[in-house]
């Protein structure tokens, strides 16, 4: 055979391999050779869209499951855009009624529970979805989603739980069917914050037959996740490995995002057009050891990486990457998480709690004593910043101007409680006004952050001359004390489910005591504002609403601001396309990777044309 | 020799209902309420009230300890409370890999150790005794910790010896390609104690009258060694041997977390994190019998080592 002849032969060899492994479906650009490899630090515990609380097996249910919307890729504020709809709901009655209509021809995975045929998604598997949420039997975590909101059913999780049996083919007021893809939700008060439940994973559409066939005995079925997702299912070995595929039925979507910010010019030249998802399969492996983690990655084992707050003084020098990571040619991917982490006091204690003079001077002054710089410095490695407003940034209603007069100042702390009579007795301590010692408990979990957290407090009351102890306690204890309103002080935190500042400014609404208003506060000035917020869509009205309900919350003192910390995606250098989200939990649909030079791409024509 | 299995199989009733006890008031005293945890971020008391009832922590504490003797006679212990996973799925599933580590770790750390420590004791007092046996008290004096530090940054990183971490489909694969340097740190860590104990039991021997005899009859050093004092040695070595299987099955979780190895390890530590008593109560409750089922192994294997071992 010639020379010639030989490279013919061989270029055929090749264009057959291309056939082989041609895009998995016309529909996606998603390549079988590309394999995103990612890592969780903790165990995830099952895919069932309605059980599921944990964030690992929330990310997961993202990729296989789809909501009615989603977030734009690159907008911050993080916006809501269509994912199953076909546009953003219809709001009418002053907020009290959504009309959403599902994009036709969206189909589930193939499944035996579907009898062989296409199962085409529909409105009713929406509204399905979200009688799940308040099935007793379920005991789902995100109940709180739709109970209280939706008419009627609340009345039909009551039944429920007279009968033993949720029934899911009974009509709900306010879950109308039009036709059959068009939800109608009806609401029993004005509420703006639906179409963010309804971006939220617990809501994605499930299909009533798969749930039958794969349920336990409450009714979930964690382990077979049958969705119309980017991707499917493939591997799952338990707290160890998820291995996921393209799903080849996914109708796919031109990348086009847009965004202002200078550092996203790159990425979007890098993306524009490509036909997503790009990746044919994602690889998680869940590696609980910082160590393991970090070295994996390193060794080039790992494509994308939560760096977490223990390991960033090995990586980062201050906000940036170490010269040695930036020669390799890493990607650092960096947000404020939109979290916060707040100290409060329980307003029903004797000691710290109520809204007499001294009562609020004494938390006042324990705020000022305590040293949130030293906090980011020494127990989350500078991977914080300090907050000055309830909302935290990246979230709706966050005002980065805003500043709180609450600050480090332990010599006026001493001067305040001076002033109201906690007079120092012989042994060196404070006394309550009324002569009578007394001690501050700050409760805290067993673990290192605890431990840290308590030093820091010890050393604030230290320097105001009020004794301190601490009360240890595992998680679920301090949860449930703290829920019976019994914990005197503890540090919180929250992140957001939904990016709007009502989920925040909620945490301290009277009627949420012995639900998640941890210091039990009842501030009626401030929940009457708060009546008010609920009622309105986010606008400047709204803002300055949440302006005095923060000034509230200086004056009374039931918090402390704490604050909000960094989350530090690492990226291999193969990764295109990466930037981390504030609300998504995983960008895989939205990234590509680069294939080695000389390689023979798999997915020609990828650059197709827009939907 | 059927006799005395039906007994000390009797006997380990008493044993069983001890643990059964022990676990479940502990688990009561410093478990937390999972309900709180399972709630969710938001969620009313009806709900806790709810969740409590479904997983029975709501009853009184005698009908929750009758409901855990009948799942530890009938062998099913149920679902997880975090997962929904049977709980006999998880421990079946889990076993394979963690002995996937155990057992190989156990054949080659007893075969090295006993080899080494016939040797050492052979040349007792020499410079060579000497010598390992301070090596031996350096590598007892380092915590496991440290080696899976250092051996995981050195050989897995450095020299690109091993995989960092990880976990394969196939046994061969798991066995060679990512069990190989957690065994190789079991090696390190269990060899030093077990040399040296193992080496006191051989010098016991060493100095009896029936060495001194079989000498005086011509026996070679090596038959010596290796046939009339390690038989007369092993007993001690086969109680030791027996005594620690159990527990190393559990004691490898530092392994199994660094090396992201899903064995029976992590699982407890995880399930511990969760508050997921089915799974801890499973778990404690099968190494419990474990322990009891190899000691009477042991005592069996006495009697095949040593024939004038009477069981009684």
């Amino acid at each position: 055979m010639t020379s010639r002849a030989a490279r013919r032969v061989a270029a055929l060899i090749a264009l057959c391999a291309v056939g082989l492994v041609s895009p998995l479906s016309a529909q996606t650009g998603a390549d079988p050779s590309k394999v995103l490899r990612h890592v969780f630090p903790a165990a995830e515990t099952g895919f069932d869209p309605a059980a599921s609380q944990d964030l690992y097996s929330g990310t997961i249910i993202q990729m296989l499951f789809e909501t009615l919307l989603t977030y734009d890729y690159l907008a911050r504020p993080a916006k809501l855009v269509p994912l199953t709809a076909e546009a953003l709901p219809e709001v009418s009655d002053n907020g009290k009624t959504y009309t959403v209509r599902v994009k036709k021809g969206i189909y589930f995975i193939d499944d035996a529970a579907f009898k062989g045929r296409k199962r085409e998604l529909t409105a009713a598997d929406y509204a399905y979805a979200l009688k799940r949420l308040i099935d007793p039997k379920l005991r789902s975590p995100w109940a709180w989603l739709v109970e209280g909101k939706i008419i009627g059913l609340d009345a039909l999780a009551e039944a429920a739980k007279k009968t033993g049996r949720f029934d899911y083919d009974a009509p709900v007021e306010g879950l109308e069917l039009p036709d059959r893809y068009t939800l109608r939700i009806r609401l029993k008060d004005t509420d703006y914050n639906l179409p963010y439940i309804l971006a939220h994973e617990p809501t994605s559409a499930v299909a009533r037959e798969v749930i039958e066939t794969y349920r336990d005995d409450a009714g979930r079925a964690m382990s077979n996740p049958v969705g119309t997702g980017s991707y499917m299912l493939k591997q799952w070995v338990r707290s160890s490995k998820i291995v996921l595929d393209a799903n080849p039925g996914f109708r796919g979507f031109v990348w086009d995002f847009h965004s202002d910010d200078p550092a996203d010019q790159p990425l979007i030249a890098q993306m524009k057009g490509k036909r997503m998802p790009q990746v044919g399969r994602i690889e998680v492996s869940i590696i609980e050891e910082d160590q393991a983690r970090l070295l994996a990655f390193q060794n080039g084992e790992l494509d994308l990486m939560d760096l977490g707050g223990p390991l960033a003084p090995n990586v980062l020098d201050g906000g940036k990457l170490k010269p040695e990571f930036v020669k390799k040619g890493i990607q650092l991917s960096r947000i404020v998480d939109p979290a916060t982490s707040y100290v409060y006091w329980n307003m029903q204690d004797p000691i710290v709690g109520g809204f007499s003079k001294d009562k609020i001077a004494l938390r006042r002054a324990m705020a000022m004593a305590y040293n949130v710089q030293d906090e980011i410095n020494v127990v989350r490695n500078g991977q914080a910043i300090a907050l000055e407003y309830p909302i935290p940034p990246g979230v709706v209603g966050h005002d980065p101007n805003y500043r709180s007069p609450v600050t480090y100042d332990p010599a006026l702390a001493n001067k305040l409680l001076d002033y109201f009579g906690y007079r120092k007795g012989a042994d060196g301590w404070r006394n309550l006004p009324d002569g009578k010692p007394f001690t501050i408990r700050y409760a805290s979990r067993p673990d290192s952050l605890g431990r840290q957290l308590d030093e820091l407090w010890k050393k604030a009351f230290d320097s105001i001359g009020v004794r301190m102890d601490v009360q240890k306690d595992k998680f679920p204890e301090l949860l449930k004390l703290e829920r019976q309103c019994k914990l005197m002080m503890r540090t919180a935190s929250w992140i957001a489910d939904y990016p709007d500042a009502d989920n925040f400014m909620q945490l301290l609404y009277g009627k949420n005591i012995g639900q998640n208003n941890n210091g039990c506060a009842k501030i009626p000035e401030y929940d009457r504002l708060y009546e008010q917020s609920i009622r309105m869509p986010p606008s400047p009205e709204r803002d300055r609403i949440y302006h005095d309900m923060a000034r509230i919350i200086e004056v009374y003192a039931p918090w402390r601001l704490d604050t909000a910390t960094y989350r530090n995606m690492l990226v291999q250098p193969r990764i295109q396309g990466y930037r981390k989200h504030p609300i998504l939990h995983a960008e895989w649909a939205y990234v590509d990777i680069a294939k080695p030079p000389g390689s023979v791409s798999a997915t020609p024509g990828n650059r197709s044309a827009p939907d | 020799m059927g006799g005395y299995i039906v007994r000390r199989l009797w006997q380990m009733l008493p044993t069983m209902l001890g643990v059964i006890l022990l676990v479940f008031f502990l688990f009561n005293w410093v478990g937390g309420d999972p309900a709180y945890v399972l709630a969710g971020k938001i969620s009313n008391q009806e709900q806790i009230d709810n969740i409590r009832r479904q997983l029975g922590v709501d009853q009184p504490y005698v009908v929750q300890l009758w409901i855990f003797i009948k799942q530890v006679v009938t062998a099913d212990f149920g679902a997880s409370w975090s997962t929904n996973e049977r709980v006999s799925h998880i421990l079946m599933t889990r076993l394979g890999p963690s002995l996937t580590v155990v057992v190989p770790l156990v054949i080659i750390a007893t075969i090295i150790s006993i080899g080494l420590a016939l040797a050492v004791a052979y040349v007792r007092g020499s410079l060579t005794d000497r010598a390992v046996m301070i090596v031996c008290t350096i590598g007892l004096s380092i915590s496991i910790l440290v080696y899976i530090i250092v051996f995981q940054y050195v050989f897995a990183y450095k020299l690109g010896w091993f995989p960092v971490q990880g976990w394969g489909d196939s046994f061969f694969e798991n066995l060679f390609v990512y069990a190989s340097l957690p065994i190789l740190i079991g090696l390190v860590v269990s060899i030093a104690p077990e040399l040296r104990l193992y080496r006191t039991f051989v010098l016991d021997e060493i100095n009896q009258d029936y060495v001194r005899t079989a000498r005086a009859k011509g026996v070679s050093e090596n038959r010596l060694m290796w046939i009339h004092v390690l038989r007369n040695a092993s007993i001690p070595i086969i109680t030791n041997l027996m005594a620690g299987i159990p527990s190393l099955l559990l004691g490898s979780f530092l392994i199994e977390r660094f090396f992201s190895i899903p064995g029976i390890g992590r699982e407890v530590i995880l399930a511990v994190e969760r508050s997921d008593f089915p799974v801890i109560k499973a778990i404690t409750v099968y190494v419990a019998f474990a322990t009891i089922a190899t000691n009477l192994l042991a005592d069996l294997t006495y009697k095949a080592v040593d024939p004038r071992v009477q069981l009684k």
